[in-house]
């Protein structure tokens, strides 16, 4: 039976003792001196950190590592992420001293290696997007569209059009499609689904106008369907003078298969941490690699990476008169683009193009198996392959017994295997959203739609077993709403509490 | 569309006789036939001009070949700065780093097995409250320029109809261009405060004139761009506050075991970067770790950006653990509603610092600002008596402007002969008739004495060729 280590950590604020100490920093040969800042700046207290010696940080912090489910620990089929393996070479390459120790200021001649990375990895992503001009700038994917409303905005205002105030997105897209809309002051329509869970073509014709800046979707969609419309979809757009975004989060479904920019769109990003293997980071840090047209390429941000094949050199050009300026205070997550680089010089062509017909095939696997299961169902066009994600429905769970995809997610995470997206997209009330990636196995995938139907039966047996999932974890269920009301949010907040004697927490009286 | 026969790969998990089963129990002959829903004309037909290298050992040589021709920071003495910092990363911290429970995770979507991530993240919101004098702190922006720019949206937000941002000159240029990029969509209206062009100070007199009905928010810099602390902002502070604007200020997150905190002496909102106090190394300038800290309101809480670590309840009485909260503001559920876009953060890059402070400690911490703050002091003085000029006569931490004054079509010739030397020579600033160069020197505490009288030797075989 799973049970995931569980150990009673405090805060490492209660740990150490005044005196003990886990680090002797290097100490410059220079004679100590007076410290002159003047008195109104000098800093009164010091701040208040463990002090502990070098065995207690660790064993504080492996402790916690070990209350920490991961893709190296089991499956973690999280639809829309992409949890794909971090292969441990990237890792290894990116502990190299000539990557690590490089500041972002260094004269040219002493960084022509990594600028030859990142702008070889340009053209590489390039080929695969069939969009030839880009950056890896943007931190992360809701940055790479930041960017890309950016470039749209700018291109619209260059040739005159200020009125162009509207992105339009389908209801099925990333939240962060809409937000990044908003951020670079957009207004944002969003247009239904058809009952194939796609961008339905009337609406999109009523909805483009004259205002029309330009549209963002993802294809495969959020329900994993391929939007075999796109290229009426992008005739509508253009027509109606916008542009074309392509959000590649789910690009791991078509890379060698079909190429964006052959699809109708203008620009796009890829998330390098999803699509192309670089760790998550419990949250981050990810990487976007943004790519565009010609016609959107005077507008991207600066510095871009080129080679000056006279002097044999690669360089940071900055005369981009009509950037959109900076969205990273240097070049981006550069050492996550070196991570990204070794993986497609390990897969090469073949290997990506086998990365998503296996990712597309484990996706469909499973997705089959799933459905058969009372109480699920799969949602929109069934008869439609999926590519590299599916999402079940559990509606006729909870109508049946009040078990929604939130309660199956906490059974799922009792059972030592990670669960699904719960509750996204949002036009899938109970969505349970699966994408098992190339990484897992038949067996794995056999093992998981097994767990699956076996937690949705006992839950048939016992509301109540699902409702007070999970078991076996580190920790029960956590009360939301109790840490919204509260907020407790940092050490120097519980020790606030504690001068009011009122940590630890009190618990409410059962409330059933 | 591609036929190709079935090759194993270390990253791709199933078998050619898995591939076989699993077609069977779909009923379908080949994977082809999951893409027949994709219109003949956009299939790509090609194959993709991508390098391919046949084994690991080969893909490590081939990138070890091309880092290779880098020199970094451990190759030369490095006398640069500008928001990032040259720091040592202990081996226990590059050890708990590579815990593949931690850097293998995603988002703790789900809490209750995802403790350590959480416990971590919490962790690094209190140091980093505590270092800054702050009571809550997100878990991480992307970087220090990013926050800037989430941080004057939020006080646009805050102050509800107000639409102007006041900012210094001497605000680190990087760090200005992500602030107009960030406020030229919502039309927040950016007006600069100068400074004073010999203390490098900002005009703080100049700074109060400009507040009006319709500033959302001040923001500075301390120590600012050119080193300079900024001594003399209680006026500014107090005005402004008189006035409902929202203070933000931008620090050196490894000064302040010697420079006051922002928490102590006003600012409401307080940002930087966590890479100086063991984010990670220099990188190339990212992956970095974006601070953003303030004091607590609850409403403001709510219009902050970023994820948020909080205590929560569990079922075992007694039990208290950790959970991401007030998720309702983030774009996955309030769409073009959410305070910021922002998805994927910097959350390793956050424990990183938790991890590295918890092995510095209070005295490490205090120690590295020491030796910074010695090497910067001890060489301004010894370049002065070398008859070497600073351009600002003020108070600094790690950071000065030295006036070198070398001409611009001379520069290139000035970074090859200190590159000669294994030196970086500092960051290059144009004066401003454009036709010399001044360079802004920071002094990491891996510098020693003989590094520093280094440099100054150079500047002298310099100045006297």
């Amino acid at each position: 039976m799973y049970k995931q280590a569980r150990f009673e950590e405090p805060l490492i604020f209660e740990l150490g003792k005044k005196g003990r100490r886990a680090h002797l920093p290097p100490k410059t040969d220079v004679p100590p001196r007076e410290i002159t800042i003047p008195k109104n700046m000098r800093r009164k207290e010091p701040p208040e950190l463990p002090e502990m010696h070098e065995g207690e940080v660790f064993r504080h912090y492996l402790r916690l590592s070990q209350m920490n489910y991961s893709v190296d620990t089991g499956i973690y089929p999280l639809g829309s992420c992409t949890m794909k393996y971090n292969p441990k070479i990237n890792e290894a390459l990116a502990r190299n001293e000539k990557m690590m120790y490089l500041h972002p200021y260094q004269p040219e001649e002493t960084i022509q290696g990594i600028l030859e990375i990142l702008y070889k990895l340009q053209k590489y992503l390039s080929e695969m997007a069939a969009l030839p001009y880009g950056t890896i700038q943007p931190a992360a994917g809701a940055q790479g569209e930041y960017v890309g409303l950016n470039l749209i905005r700018a291109y619209h205002h260059d040739h005159g059009d200020f009125d162009r105030t509207e992105i339009i997105t389908p209801d099925s897209s990333h939240g962060t499609n809409p937000a990044s809309s908003v951020m670079n002051g957009f207004s944002v329509l969003e247009i239904k689904s058809n009952s194939d869970g796609q961008v339905d073509l009337e609406a999109l014709k009523a909805a483009v106008s004259e205002k029309t800046a330009g549209f963002m979707i993802t294809n495969p969609n959020t329900l994993g369907i391929f939007e075999s419309q796109i290229t009426e979809i992008a005739k509508i757009i253009h027509d109606a003078g916008g542009l074309l975004y392509y959000d590649g989060a789910n690009f791991n479904a078509i890379a060698g298969k079909i190429r964006p920019g052959e699809m109708g769109f203008d620009v796009l990003h890829f998330n390098l941490h999803k699509s192309f293997s670089t760790p998550h980071g419990g949250g981050g840090p990810g990487a976007a690699a943004e790519l565009c047209s010609e016609r959107l390429a005077p507008y991207l941000p600066v510095p871009v990476v080129e080679y000056d094949e006279d002097k044999g050199r690669y360089y940071l050009n900055y005369d981009l008169p009509k950037s959109i300026g900076k969205v990273h205070g240097y070049y981006g997550n550069v050492a996550v683009a070196l991570r990204a680089y070794a993986y497609i010089c390990s897969l090469g062509p073949e290997g990506l193009l086998h990365t998503s017909e296996q990712a597309v095939l484990n996706a469909n696997y499973i997705m089959r198996k799933l459905e058969k299961i009372d109480g699920l169902v799969l949602k929109y066009n069934r008869e439609l392959p999926r590519k590299h994600e599916c999402v079940l429905d559990a509606t006729p769970l909870k109508h049946d017994i009040g078990v929604g995809a939130m309660d199956i997610a906490k059974m799922l995470i009792s059972r030592g295997v990670h669960a699904p997206t719960v509750l996204f997209p949002l036009i899938v009330h109970e969505a349970l959203m699966v994408e098992p990636t190339e990484n897992e196995n038949k067996e794995s995938l056999d093992n998981y739609a097994k767990i699956i139907t076996e937690e949705i039966e006992k839950a048939k047996k016992d509301p109540n077993y699902a409702f007070n999932a999970p078991y076996n974890t580190s920790i029960g269920r956590v009360d939301d709403a109790w840490a919204t009301r509260n907020l407790i949010l940092s050490w120097k907040m519980i020790k606030q509490l504690k001068t009011e004697n009122k940590w630890p927490p009190e618990w409410p009286e059962e409330e059933h | 569309m591609n036929n190709l026969t079935h090759f194993s790969h270390p990253y791709i998990a199933n078998s050619e006789k898995d591939i076989e089963e699993m077609l069977a129990e779909l009923g379908i002959k080949s994977i082809d036939e999951l893409y027949s829903d994709i219109p003949e004309d956009i299939r790509f037909k090609g194959k993709l001009s991508l390098p391919h290298f046949e084994s690991e050992f080969e893909v490590k040589k081939h990138v070890e070949e091309l880092l290779n021709k880098n020199k970094s920071t451990r190759d030369y003495r490095s006398f640069l700065g500008g928001g990032v910092l040259d720091i040592y990363i202990p081996a226990a911290q590059d050890e708990l780093l590579r815990r593949s429970e931690f850097y293998t995770a995603y988002t703790p979507y789900q809490p209750e097995t995802s403790q350590g991530t959480l416990h971590t993240l919490f962790e690094y919101q209190s140091m980093i409250c505590e270092i800054l004098a702050m009571d809550t702190a997100n878990c991480s922006m992307y970087d220090w320029a990013s926050s800037l720019g989430e941080a004057a949206l939020m006080t646009a937000r805050i102050t509800k109809k107000r639409n102007k941002f006041l900012y210094t000159a001497a605000t680190a240029p990087n760090r200005e261009a992500v602030l107009k990029n960030y406020t030229a969509g919502v039309k927040l209206e950016l007006v600069k405060i100068p400074f004073d062009p010999k203390t490098g100070k900002m005009d703080t007199k100049k700074a109060i004139e400009l507040m009006d009905e319709n500033t959302a928010g001040i923001y500075f810099e301390n120590p600012n761009y050119f080193g300079v602390i900024e001594s003399d902002i209680e006026e500014v502070i107090k005005a402004a506050k008189e006035k409902g604007i929202v203070v933000v200020a931008g620090v050196d997150t490894s000064s302040l075991a010697l420079i006051e905190a922002p928490g102590n002496y006003g600012v409401d909102i307080a940002i930087g970067d966590a890479q100086p106090i063991g984010a990670g190394p220099l990188n190339f300038g990212g992956p970095l770790a974006g601070v953003f800290a303030m004091k607590f309101d609850k409403k403001w809480t709510r219009q902050m950006p970023g994820r948020l670590v909080g205590i929560t309840l569990t079922p075992e009485k007694g039990k208290w653990a950790f959970t991401n909260t007030l998720q309702t503001r983030e774009q996955h559920i309030k769409r073009h509603r959410a305070t910021s876009n922002i998805c994927s953060n910097e959350a390793l890059s956050a424990m990183s610092t938790a991890f590295h402070l918890a092995l510095l400690g209070p005295e490490g911490y205090k120690e590295n600002a020491e030796s910074m703050y010695y090497n910067a002091h001890y060489l301004k003085d010894e370049l002065e008596k070398a008859g070497f000029n600073t351009v600002y006569n003020s108070e600094f931490f790690n950071t000065f402007l030295l006036e070198l004054k070398v001409p611009a079509d001379q520069k290139d010739k000035f970074t090859k002969f200190m590159l000669d030397k294994k030196i970086y020579a500092g960051i290059p600033i144009s004066t401003e008739d454009n036709k010399f160069y001044n360079y802004l020197i920071t002094t990491s505490y891996l510098l020693k004495k003989k590094d520093l009288d280094d440099y100054i030797a150079a500047l002298k075989e310099w100045r006297n060729a």
